[in-house]
């Protein structure tokens, strides 16, 4: 699995808007409905379930990244958004850090073991400082989309 | 300084994800010891969710905790116990 394998191409945001976690939450989710990955019906439900995982405990990770993720019957593939945030986020993180990259990933409902490879390789894509640094001064989505898939090339 | 090692079968159905790795970092971050987790060739920072999920420890796989410090005894049986809770 790549991360380009469930990361929409039209759901890149170079500079989210909001600096509260429940609005950004809100604009990758509605990124995804421009992008066609979702229904535009099913947007507060999905929103719903993304903000009662938050509430189960942040899904801040350290390092200045947010994974904020759900399952749904509303979803019938892995998909996420990226944004990144000039400013900063909250996110109720442990590390009280705020949030600057938020890769918002949602799963159909019996689908533990991609769920599980799709974090592993947001992890391991955004564990070198230099790189998140790269996206962070990114300022169009098309950088952004260019150092991901340089990074999904290296790895077989 | 103490160093203690062990082996471990993940018991969750849904693997090592976020909650529990997160839940896995609150433990460890009580203690003083340098915490490493390793799965096959990958060794990480027992004290990072990030490095956790970077692992992928799906149900059945096999990690090796180490800790090493004063408290490195209690640091692995808590964490221990922790991953033998976890369903």
């Amino acid at each position: 699995m790549k991360i380009m394998d469930f990361l929409s191409k039209k759901a890149i945001i170079p500079a989210l808007k909001s600096t509260k976690k429940e609005e950004v939450i809100k604009e990758l989710v509605d990124a995804l409905i421009q992008a066609g990955e979702i229904s535009k019906s099913h947007r507060n439900k999905l929103v719903e379930a993304l903000l009662a995982r938050e509430k189960l405990g942040s899904t801040a990770i350290g390092q200045g990244v947010g994974i904020p993720h759900a399952k749904s019957e509303y979803v019938d593939k892995l998909v996420a958004a990226l944004g990144i945030s000039p400013k900063g986020v909250d996110f109720d993180s442990l590390d009280g850090e705020p949030v600057y990259i938020v890769f918002l990933l949602l799963a159909p409902q019996d689908s533990a073991g991609p769920h599980l490879k799709a974090l592993a390789l947001i992890s391991r894509l955004l564990k070198d400082k230099y790189f998140r640094d790269n996206l962070r001064s990114s300022k169009d989505e098309k950088v952004i989309l260019k150092f991901i898939m340089e990074e999904d090339e290296k790895k077989i | 300084m103490p160093r203690i090692k062990k082996t471990i079968m993940i018991k969750n159905r849904q693997g090592l994800h976020a909650r529990p790795a997160t839940l896995f970092v609150q433990i460890a971050n009580k203690f003083d010891s340098i915490i490493t987790v390793k799965k096959g060739k990958d060794v990480v920072n027992g004290k990072s969710i990030m490095g956790l999920l970077m692992l992928g420890a799906e149900k059945g796989s096999i990690i090796q905790l180490q800790a090493e410090g004063d408290d490195a005894y209690q640091a692995i049986a808590e964490l221990e116990s922790f991953l033998l809770m976890e369903e």
